[in-house]
C-alpha cells in the first residue's frame, strides 16, 4: 500500500511553531525521519493558511533539500496549493479537491495546468453525503467534471472520507464497501484515506491498532494508498506487506469466516477483536480489546 | 397434508432477566428475546411485560401540576405519608425515589438525613420496590446512596444513577448491600457499552439496568427512541452480551417541565402518556412516570395487550 506520510501537520502544536518560527532543522528532520520509514509521499498540511498561502512555497522547498519523494500539497487554500505547486519538483499530489463549486472552479484546475496529481473527495456543497449510495453519486459527479477538465482518472485519487468509528460506526463499514465498488465505477483512479480519522475520539494508546487494522481491511477492498502515520512501524510494516498471517486473519474476519479471538495469541486477538468491531459485527465501545 | 407453518425468525440474543425488591411485590424485567410486543408469531418469548414506577420525591414537591397534588393531597408534605398514598391509590409496580433535597446547589440534605427519610418512605410502601435516585452529581451522589444502601440492606433496590464519574463507588455500594444499579450513559450507544463493561466487572450483569436517558415528546424524543432502539437490537439481533441488560426509561422529570404540560393538565398527562407509548415500542422495560392518571392509562395500554 502507498503511504503518505502524515506528519508534518499543523495541527501538531510542534509543526505549528517551526512553520510560523521557519524552523527548517526541525521540518526537515520530520521529513527524513519519515522518508527513513519508508513512505512513498509526504504530506505538507498547513490548514487555510488564509494569511500566508506563501507558506507553502518555503515547505516545499524546505523539504526537497533533503528528500527526492513527491509532496502531497494538503491545504483547504487553493492559493497555497498553487504556492506549492509553483516550486515542486516532482509531480505533486494537489490534497485535495471535492465536488463543493469552490473546489471545482478553483482547486481542479490547478491539476490541468501544473500536470498534478489530484485527491478528490466525496464532499459536496451538501456536507459528506450519508450513505455509500449518496457518496457513489457524489464522487461519479466530481470525477465526471475533473474528466471534462482535462483531468484523466488516473491522475485522480478518491478519498471516500473516513468517519471515527467511535462516532459513526455503520459509515466505517460504508467506506470499506464503497472502495470495493470503486474500481468499477471509476476504471483507473486511485485511491486514498485520512486513515487516522478513524480512531479520532478513541483513547490515545488505542489509536494505533485500530488505524492498523482498517488499513489492512481497505488494502483488502482495493484501496491504493493512506494518508498515515510514517512512525508506525507495524503500519508501516503491514503497508510493505509483511505479517501476512495478520492480513490472512482480518481477511476471514470479513468474509464472515468464524474466527474466536480468545483461541489466538494476544497481538493476533487484538487485530481479529479490531477487525470485528470496524467490519460492524461487534459494537464498538473503548473497552473493545477487553471483551 | 401437512399443514404450513409460518416462517419464524429466530434471535441470538436475549435480555437478562432482573429482579427489583424481595418478598412477593418483587418485579421481574427482561428476559425476552424478542422486540417489544413481538410475540405475535413464535420467534421466542417476552415473559416479562413492562414494569411502571411512579415518581416520589423526598420533599414536598415545587412547580407540581395541580391535578397530581389534589390527587395526593396533604400527603406530599410528608415523603413517607405520600408513598403510602401513591401506594393505596395506585398499587404500583414499583416507586422511583428521587432525593432531590441532596442536590449541593439546592438544600443539599446530608447522606445520613437522605437515608433516614427513603427508610421511612420505604417502610410505608408495604414492599413495593424501590428505585432511588440521587441527583447525578458525581461528588454527592456516592456518598448518599451508599448510606442509602446500607440503610436498606438487602432489599434489592434499584440504585443510580452510575455515571462514568462516578460508577465505581455506586456498583461497589450495590454490591455491598445487595442491590440492584443503573448504567447511565448520556444517549450514546458506545459509552453505554464501556460503562457496562466497567460495571459488570464489579457486579453481576443480573443486576444492572441500562439508563440511556430519554427525553420526553419535543425535546429529542426521536433521538431516544433511536437509542433505545438500537441497544436492544445490538442486544437481542446481534446477541451483545454488554447490552443486554433491560432498559429504564426516565422522562417525567422532563415531560412536566414542558411549557404545555405546565398550562394544561390534561395536556401533560396526553404529553407523558404519548411519550411511555414510544418508550415501550423503543424497547423500555421499566419507565417512570409521575401523574397517577398516566399511570391508569399505561398500564391499561400494557394489560389489555397481554389480554
Amino acid at each position: 500500500m502507498v503511504i503518505i506520510g502524515e506528519n508534518i501537520h499543523i495541527l501538531s502544536k510542534a509543526v505549528s511553531e517551526a512553520i510560523n518560527n521557519k524552523d527548517k532543522t526541525f521540518i526537515q528532520d520530520l521529513a527524513k525521519r519519515q522518508a527513513e520509514a519508508g513512505v512513498d509521499y509526504i504530506d505538507l498540511n498547513i490548514g487555510p493558511a488564509r494569511k500566508n498561502p506563501e507558506i507553502m512555497a518555503w515547505l516545499v522547498e524546505t523539504v526537497q533539500e533533503v528528500v527526492d519523494l513527491p509532496l502531497s500539497l494538503d491545504s483547504t487554500n487553493p492559493k497555497a496549493i498553487e504556492e506549492g505547486l509553483k516550486v515542486a519538483k516532482k509531480r505533486a499530489l494537489i490534497n485535495s479537491a471535492s465536488g463543493k463549486t469552490e473546489s471545482k472552479e478553483q482547486t481542479m484546475p490547478l491539476a490541468v495546468k501544473y500536470d498534478a496529481e489530484i485527491i478528490i473527495s466525496v464532499l459536496n456543497d451538501q456536507g459528506i453525503p450519508a450513505d455509500a449510495e449518496a457518496r457513489a453519486e457524489s464522487i461519479l459527479d466530481a470525477v465526471s467534471y475533473a474528466n471534462e477538465l482535462g483531468i484523466e482518472n488516473e491522475r485522480i485519487w478518491v478519498d471516500p472520507i473516513i468517519m471515527p468509528v467511535s462516532v459513526d460506526q455503520k459509515a466505517v463499514r460504508e467506506a470499506l464497501e464503497f472502495m470495493k465498488m470503486l474500481e468499477e465505477m471509476l476504471p483507473g483512479v486511485k485511491s486514498t484515506v485520512g486513515l487516522s480519522n478513524v480512531s479520532n475520539g478513541t483513547p490515545k494508546e488505542l489509536r494505533g491498532i485500530l488505524n492498523r487494522t482498517y488499513m489492512v481491511m481497505l488494502d483488502l477492498c482495493g484501496c491504493y494508498s493512506a494518508i498515515a502515520d510514517a512512525f508506525d512501524q507495524e503500519l508501516m510494516a503491514l503497508a510493505r506487506g509483511e505479517m501476512s498471517e495478520i492480513k490472512e486473519l482480518i481477511r476471514k474476519v470479513m468474509e464472515g469466516e468464524d474466527v474466536d479471538p480468545n483461541s489466538l495469541p494476544p497481538k493476533e486477538r487484538d487485530y481479529v477483536k479490531t477487525a470485528k468491531v470496524l467490519w460492524g459485527d461487534v459494537l464498538y465501545s473503548h473497552t473493545w480489546l477487553e471483551l | 397434508m401437512a399443514q404450513w407453518k409460518v416462517p419464524v425468525e429466530a434471535y441470538k440474543g436475549r435480555i437478562l432477566e432482573v429482579t427489583i425488591g424481595r418478598g412477593s411485590k418483587a418485579v421481574k424485567i427482561g428476559g425476552e428475546n424478542v422486540f417489544a410486543f413481538n410475540q405475535t408469531f413464535d420467534e421466542g418469548q417476552w415473559p416479562n411485560s413492562p414494569k411502571v414506577a411512579v415518581e416520589v420525591w423526598d420533599r414536598e414537591p415545587l412547580g407540581w401540576s395541580e391535578g397530581i397534588l389534589k390527587v395526593y393531597g396533604d400527603s406530599v408534605k410528608d415523603p413517607a405519608q405520600w408513598t403510602k398514598k401513591v401506594v393505596d391509590e395506585l398499587s404500583p409496580d414499583l416507586l422511583f425515589f428521587y432525593l432531590i433535597s441532596t442536590d449541593p446547589n439546592e438544600e443539599d440534605r446530608s447522606p445520613d438525613e437522605a437515608a433516614r427519610v427513603v427508610k421511612a418512605a420505604y417502610e410505608a410502601a408495604g414492599g413495593v420496590p424501590f428505585i432511588v435516585y440521587g441527583v447525578g452529581n458525581d461528588s454527592k451522589d456516592p456518598e448518599v446512596l451508599r448510606k442509602v444502601a446500607e440503610a436498606l440492606k438487602g432489599e434489592n433496590l434499584l440504585i443510580g444513577p452510575a455515571i462514568k464519574e462516578d460508577y465505581e463507588p455506586i456498583a461497589q455500594a450495590a454490591k455491598d448491600f445487595d442491590h440492584c444499579v443503573s448504567s447511565q450513559a448520556p444517549m450514546d450507544i458506545n459509552l453505554q457499552k464501556e460503562m457496562d463493561v466497567k460495571l459488570s466487572r464489579i457486579l453481576p450483569k443480573e443486576k444492572i439496568v441500562l439508563d440511556p436517558l430519554a427525553p420526553c415528546v419535543g425535546v429529542g424524543l426521536e433521538y431516544g427512541f433511536s437509542i433505545f432502539e438500537r441497544q436492544k437490537h445490538a442486544a437481542v439481533s446481534f446477541g451483545d452480551e454488554m447490552m443486554q441488560m433491560p432498559m429504564l426509561a426516565n422522562f417525567s422529570f422532563e415531560v412536566w417541565k414542558t411549557k404545555e404540560a405546565k398550562e394544561n393538565e390534561k395536556m401533560g398527562i396526553m404529553w407523558e402518556e404519548m411519550t411511555a407509548m414510544a418508550y415501550l415500542v423503543a424497547g423500555a422495560n421499566i419507565l417512570v412516570v409521575r401523574h397517577p392518571e398516566t399511570y391508569r392509562r399505561v398500564k391499561g395500554m400494557i394489560e389489555s395487550y397481554k389480554g
